[in-house]
């Protein structure tokens, strides 16, 4: 089976008074299609930067990045628009994703327009969408103040299933809600997986969920990859010390 | 002897609106209580109440919240800010938003800490050392000498439990206090408010959304809904035998590690 992500020794150096801090240093993995991953680790470990390396919203120094087996680090115009298509990202704080003063349907579309689709075209797909993620067509018309945390992530969740992705990035995409509201959008998450066939890529610090969603884990710990493993295999008997730390400190 | 905190029949009220209603409950010293609830139930508006800090527009319009005896409701604002500090500490689930932006840590620090006791710059930042270096901060000098905004969220964080526990208060609220940290700082500053009440006694009120962390270390757990105290028991009946409906759905929503 083709892997729809293939990662190879890329690696990021930030600088902050001359001082360099490598955020990411020699990361390699791949992910298959249809696989959902895991991304552990503590904050400043490099979790969020491989994210946007994946996602063309930050370049990578040195290393290769294949998505569907092609080499995306040069790609430009029409083909890194198609990149934005096959890769989509829903954030932590669904609220700040969204522009304050627009609706939440607004926000959705905006992405379907810019790809050219008519108003009418894109306002069936929005209705079409929302009713995918559980949320009432109304919800359309609602800013992201009038609604509440889950309701609108699952908005955020509308908006990157839009283009039709292939790989959707999750970055800590529910541990700003609450854990009822926490365990439906995980369901739904789930649902999307079996049913689109949608990869995964989880990132978060709650190995909790990680267990209950992932097929696979990766720890990251400054920058590197340390260990990697299926979640039982990695949480029952984790080889690092600084996974042994981590996995003893959940309550 | 009067319990630590007495909380009777309190309800709360903003512009007119009662978002907390009916809420009873007891603390004793050395007693650990856990406040669970989703977002909005009215868990940090309660100890907001208790500690006399609630927002314009917020008041107290029912019972009443007394601390070894004392009515903190109709209490002065002097007497207030007597009791803030070596009696009530609060820990916020923003510290940032707590702190004074153009003034260092260590000055801030040294200020709140000598408006209760005569005590030296450099016994005050003794004993931050030591507190930081129990939460995994290292370089505790460079942290006093900064400012909020040169901190990591979890730095601040961490400088405002520091803070609190400084004055070893006899009563310590804490508003979602581990929530912006890593799992593996949570577990060193969960530690460390479990050591503060194991050394000093310390009555621990927690506000928080983590189920593990109040089964680790709540003597007793509170769950609001809707402004309501829905249960209240000892912890572990409460998490294994849940008796409301809307206990038993926030029990069964979270996700717990299985170690095999």
């Amino acid at each position: 089976m083709q892997n729809i992500l293939e990662i190879k020794e890329i690696k990021k150096t930030f600088y902050k008074n001359r001082i360099p801090f490598p955020a990411v240093d020699g990361i390699s993995f791949a992910m298959e299609r249809g696989e959902c991953l895991g991304l552990v680790g503590e904050s400043g470990c490099g979790k969020s930067t491989t994210a946007r390396i994946i996602t063309h919203l930050t370049p990578p120094d040195e290393g290769s990045v294949l998505l569907d087996g092609e080499e995306t680090r040069y790609l430009k115009g029409r083909a890194e628009r198609e990149l934005y298509r096959k890769v989509q990202m829903v954030f932590q704080s669904p609220q700040d994703s969204f522009d304050p003063r627009r609706t939440l349907g607004d926000g959705i579309m905006e992405g379907m327009r810019n790809r050219g689709m008519s108003r009418t075209q894109a306002k069936e797909r929005l209705y079409e969408l929302l009713w995918q993620v559980e949320l009432e067509q109304e919800f359309a018309c609602r800013c992201p103040h009038e609604v509440s945390g889950g309701q609108c992530q699952r908005a955020a969740i509308a908006r990157a299933l839009a283009p039709d992705p292939e790989l959707l990035i999750c970055d800590e995409a529910t541990s700003a809600l609450d854990v009822t509201v926490q365990a439906q959008i995980v369901g739904l998450l789930r649902k999307l997986q079996r049913e689109r066939g949608l990869s995964l890529l989880l990132i978060s610090h709650d190995l909790a969920l990680v267990q209950t969603l992932c097929d696979r884990v990766l720890v990251m710990y400054q920058g590197k990859i340390v260990e990697q493993g299926t979640p039982d295999q990695v949480i029952r008997h984790p080889k690092e010390d600084y996974t042994r730390m981590l996995v003893d400190s959940v309550f | 002897m009067a319990p630590l905190l007495d909380v009777q029949q309190v309800e709360i009220s903003y512009h007119g609106k009662a978002v907390v209603r009916d809420v009873s409950f007891q603390l004793e010293p050395g007693e650990i209580l856990g406040i669970v609830g989703e977002s909005g139930s009215g868990k940090s508006t309660l100890i907001k109440a208790a500690m006399g800090l609630l927002d314009s527009g917020g008041a107290v319009t029912g019972g009443h919240i007394y601390y070894k005896g004392n009515h903190v409701v109709d209490a002065g604002p002097e007497e207030l800010r007597r009791m803030r500090g070596p009696a009530m500490g609060m820990i916020f689930q923003h510290t940032e938003a707590s702190l004074c932006p153009v003034r260092s840590i260590g000055d801030q620090l040294y200020e709140s800490v000598s408006q209760h006791e005569q005590v030296s710059r450099e016994e005050v930042r003794r004993r931050a050392l030591e507190l930081f270096g129990h939460m995994r901060l290292k370089d505790g000098d460079r942290i006093l000498n900064s400012y909020p905004f040169e901190l990591s969220g979890g730095m601040n964080q961490r400088v405002g439990i520091m803070m609190a526990m400084i004055l070893k208060p006899d009563l310590l609220f804490a508003d979602e206090p581990t929530s912006a940290l890593d799992v593996t700082v949570q577990a060193q500053v969960i530690r460390e408010m479990m050591k503060m009440r194991d050394l000093y006694g310390t009555g621990i009120v927690i506000v928080t959304h983590n189920i593990g962390v109040v089964e680790y270390m709540a003597d007793k757990v509170a769950v609001m809904y809707q402004g309501r105290l829905v249960e209240y028991g000892e912890t572990a009946s409460v998490i294994r035998h849940p008796e409301q409906e809307y206990t038993k759905k926030l029990i069964g929503a979270v996700l717990r590690v299985n170690r095999g």
